[in-house]
């Protein structure tokens, strides 16, 4: 192998500069120890480097050596050497200096250390792989809660639906259509479905504009000429189910305030229907 | 503490380090820190992150110091080494080369940002880098700089690997020159 060549070769700067492969990098490391004459040229320029960078340096702002140290704080082990004075009454001449003790044996700690870091890599590591199988179940659950929450949103709609058709088809169904009596909302119309066995009130909106925000449709029995709250429509699918109503001679919807009045505002009546 | 008045050799003070004293440390820190802040400087121009960086590489030194290998080389060119991987990764966090591969690369290669920015072209190594002729420039700025692979240099600058390695090689015994002179 032509020594001189290699060195020649660009090979050398590029290892140092951290720029070589991994497998360049790995045979000149063996060459390093194979030829005194690579090894110095690699150690040549590496001071070269050195000497290079350090003429270059560039002084960092002061906190932040301590900034370092703090951060490192723990990490330092305590000063290993305690000094202990000498015994003032064990001899009459008297020892001069002072004896220096060694404390504890680094190389069982590290040992102790290394077994710690290795266990704790190690458990680090199952930490790992449980919290993805935990995770991959965990995101199964939530979309399985999701499609059962979308279920039962169907269901309930469903239902909803399937009782307005049952009291649509109900022949005992006293139906009562109330037309629009507002000059501006003329077709306007809701229908009172009254069940004459039980005399509950239920109350189809076929077509009443928004109620606005804050406001609520309330509908009224005229009972012996005088206004009875029958309910507040609400947020209902289809059919609202309003009170109990036993005898009335017309119904008639209002709008008020949210949650209803005691009383209806009769200016503000869209629809009205006699039995 | 005293320290500056002493001087450790690199063995002493790799083995100071290892018995985990803080006095080397410091003494590290005290040594090295310009030269190696020159290095993050010369690949992070904005001072803030630099700092950050410069931190991160201390405590990494302090941290790996038992995988450093005496044999494979001086202590200073593995520091050197994890300076300038520290760095490269925090420019590519940082997502300052996203659109590297639609600009001119030479505009990109020479752009700084900012009032807190440092002029990177007179800093350390990068200096001399500048006085390469261009063809070796560019590549040493992509490779040692941005820390692109030869075959990703390959790629981007559409020229054949084999060109790119011989270039490359060619490029640092230029640099070596340069250096030496």
């Amino acid at each position: 192998m032509d020594i001189k060549a290699y060195i020649q070769s660009g090979i050398i700067e590029s290892y140092v500069l951290g720029l070589a492969s991994a497998e360049e990098a790995a045979e000149l490391e063996t060459l390093c120890m194979q030829h005194a004459e690579i090894k110095q040229a690699v150690e040549d320029f590496e001071a070269l480097i050195e000497k290079n960078m350090a003429a270059g340096s560039i002084k960092p702002p002061a906190e932040l050596k301590q900034q370092v140290l703090d951060a490192l704080d723990d990490e330092f082990e305590a000063p290993k050497t305690l000094v202990i004075p000498p015994a003032p009454a064990t001899q009459s001449d008297g020892i001069s200096g002072a004896k220096v003790l060694e404390i504890g044996k680094p190389g069982i700690w590290r040992g102790v250390a290394a077994a710690a870091i290795i266990l704790l890599v190690a458990s680090a590591g199952l930490n790992v792989y449980y919290y993805k199988g935990y995770k991959s179940a965990s995101d199964s659950y939530q979309a399985l809660l999701d499609k059962q929450a979308t279920l039962e949103a169907y269901q309930a709609r469903y239902n909803s639906l399937q009782q307005t058709i049952n009291i649509f088809q109900d022949s005992a169904m006293h139906v009562v259509k109330m037309g629009g009596v507002k000059k501006e909302e003329p077709n306007d119309v809701a229908t009172i479905y009254w069940d004459t066995r039980t005399k509950d009130v239920y109350l189809f909106v076929n077509n009443l504009p928004q109620a606005p925000a804050g406001k609520q449709y309330q509908l009224w029995a005229i009972v012996d000429g005088k206004p009875v709250d029958a309910g507040v429509i609400g947020d209902c699918d289809g059919v609202c189910k309003m009170k109990n109503i036993p005898r009335a001679e017309m119904f008639a919807v209002t709008l008020e305030k949210a949650g209803g009045n005691p009383t209806p505002t009769l200016n503000q009546m869209y629809v009205a229907g006699k039995i | 503490m005293t320290g500056t008045d002493t001087k450790y050799t690199e063995n002493e003070l790799v083995e100071m380090l290892k018995a985990r004293q803080q006095q080397a440390f410091s003494y590290l820190y005290d040594n090295y820190s310009g030269a190696l802040y020159a290095v993050v400087l010369s690949i992070v121009p904005d001072r803030e992150l630099a700092n950050d960086v410069l931190q991160e590489v201390f405590i990494k030194i302090w941290r790996q110091i038992d995988l450093y290998d005496a044999c494979k080389g001086r202590l200073f060119t593995w520091m050197l080494n994890i300076a300038r991987n520290a760095s490269i990764d925090m420019v590519r966090s940082k997502g300052f080369n996203n659109s590297q591969q639609n600009r001119e690369l030479t505009e990109a290669v020479y752009e700084t940002a900012g009032s807190t920015s440092t002029n990177i072209n007179k800093i350390g190594l990068r200096k001399l880098v500048y006085q390469l002729k261009e063809d070796y420039r560019v590549l040493v700025e992509l490779a040692y700089f941005q820390g692109y692979t030869q075959e990703e240099i390959s790629k981007l600058m559409n020229i054949p690997l084999g060109t790119v390695k011989t270039r490359m090689r060619a490029a640092l015994i230029q640099l070596r020159d340069i250096i030496k002179s």
